[in-house]
């Protein structure tokens, strides 16, 4: 018997993660390939055409799970009933744009659509917010919209925990899928702090060991490797002259996936989430941590061991999430 | 027990096409979701850091069933020991270029990549031609690797295909899923001929044939024909982009069904090396409708063609016979 249709909305739809993003939902790469989909896409009266564009691909591509497109610029509309809401739209910083003047501007966005969605998302609504500064237009998308509960609104670092499997995979040479439970900690940002100390390998053939004495370069670990993923997003832009479109949008359905299906047993991601205080992180901000789902219910996974060199990342990275808080709090009175 | 990986080339692999097909195939969406896949990435040498950012992004989204990449602007490292080619790489047209300009550049290119593929794919290659003209050039790379059987070169009119599903389902108000059998005979360019005289919908009563529910012969003979025709246009005019995300899901389902085989009961289209069947010309890639089992499609055969669909069946012939004849103009 097939499944009832999930509504999944997409902000930004008419850009290039969301280009990418929305045949990846229709395919069933997001919620499994046994569940219907109706696509919310959502965009600015500018991008109208171009949206519209978008909507006739999806109905060209013939997608068997894709049972209806709702393309539109009114926010009151794309959000009603909505399951899943993919905030991927944001006002994107430009040469010479200072910070102050981007938090300003995203601030204002990510209230309205609070609003739009806690009036109209169907309830227990899950969000995940992309656009940046994604963990505080989350936090601000949270505040606004006080009835969806706070452990639904997450923000996206599943694409810098992606990319760290990716650096390992390619520094083991081994297939990335043998990689696991690296941690992303922190802000999406370059304050995040990358984590291998209780990552593992399994080899073929072999067991799971341990990532640090794998590698045996704990100078790499501690450098090159941390910069590197914390980076990547301008080695892309700099490679391909557009920022990272495809692997966002993949690592926004894994981000959906696994917290919708669970998570392996065995293996936990990162995810941007409302902190509760664990690890020494003071609550009241969206932080991310090591995270197992289950039941479409995610939990912080509990007992890691931090060690000083950690420790001082995971803070230094909390420090500058607080920090873009009272900006962002600034920017609203 | 897990699958040996398939060997996968999409040329042109920098562009938007590229862009768009490469995470599907690394997700599983051509060639299913239990098959590994290695990728070949070709494209030249001026796209050689865009196409090492696309590598980046590959190996930052952690696919599971992806188990290496190959990104070159060198041809035959990109051919060697491919399962399967989907040549998206060609020149474009661009404002002002003559046809025969055109045709000119891509009969080049396609004569050389025909070589290298043949000297280097693995044996049994499928070879799907995108790239504008997609059926003329796939003919120049049947008629330059001589060694690749003529029923391994295919080029993609599934996107037509698709859009006529599509086109449909609005008009009935019905899911796409529950639309079949349309056909695209010919040319994938704007002499296609978009044919529902066997296609059908799925009822709460039955398999219904589409001309009996749309009820509107003036329509399906007209606007319906010219809308798919033009779909092309439409879209770069609202996007002021070519249609990637479409085309490279099109490119997708043409390699599954011939690699999978197609449900029972349903066709698709594929630009296929004529036999002569409906008497289409011989010795062109035409358009048909086409079953896929155990790896090689056919041609269905004996589906009524009516007076009107005669004429359109043989505007599209003549039109890829001019094709050919200019195509090998250039290379004189």
């Amino acid at each position: 018997m097939a499944k009832e249709p999930v509504r999944v909305l997409v902000t930004g739809a008419a850009g290039q993660i969301g280009y990418a993003l929305v045949p990846m939902i229709a395919r069933g790469v997001m919620l499994g390939s046994d569940q219907p989909i109706i696509l919310h896409m959502l965009d600015i009266e500018p991008a109208t055409e171009a949206l519209n564009g978008v909507k006739m691909e999806l109905v060209d591509a013939a997608f068997p799970l894709l049972m209806n497109v709702v393309a539109t610029t009114d926010a009151m509309v794309a959000c009603k009933g909505v399951n899943i809401a993919v905030m991927v739209g944001g006002f994107p910083r430009k040469e010479g744009m200072e910070r102050k003047d981007v938090m300003s501007k995203n601030v204002s966005i990510y209230k309205a659509q609070a609003s739009a969605l806690e009036k109209q998302a169907a309830p227990d609504c899950k969000v995940l917010v992309v656009a940046n500064p994604a963990n505080t237009n989350a936090l601000i998308l949270k505040e606004f919209a006080p009835s969806i509960p706070e452990k639904n609104i997450t923000c996206l670092t599943r694409l810098d925990h992606n990319r760290a499997l990716g650096q390992l995979s390619e520094r083991l040479k081994i297939h990335v899928g043998q990689v696991k439970n690296v941690i992303i900690w922190g802000n999406h940002s370059s304050t995040q702090y990358p984590d291998v100390n209780h990552a593992t390998v399994t080899p073929t053939n072999s067991e799971e060991k341990p990532v640090r004495s794998v590698v045996a370069d704990d100078n790499w670990l501690n450098t090159e490797f941390v910069t590197t993923v914390q980076q990547r997003g301008a080695a892309i832009i700099k490679a391909r002259k557009l920022s990272s479109a495809l692997s966002a949008a993949s690592a926004a359905c894994d981000h959906i996936r696994d917290w919708v299906l669970g998570t392996p047993k065995g293996t936990w991601v990162s995810m941007g989430v409302y902190s509760d205080g664990s690890y020494g992180i003071q609550s009241g901000i969206i932080y991310s941590f090591p995270v197992t789902c289950d039941k479409g219910q995610w939990s912080i996974f509990q007992g890691l061991k931090i060690d000083d060199f950690s420790r001082e990342k995971m803070d230094a990275t909390a420090k500058e999430l607080v920090e873009e808080k009272t900006l962002a709090y600034s920017c609203l009175n």
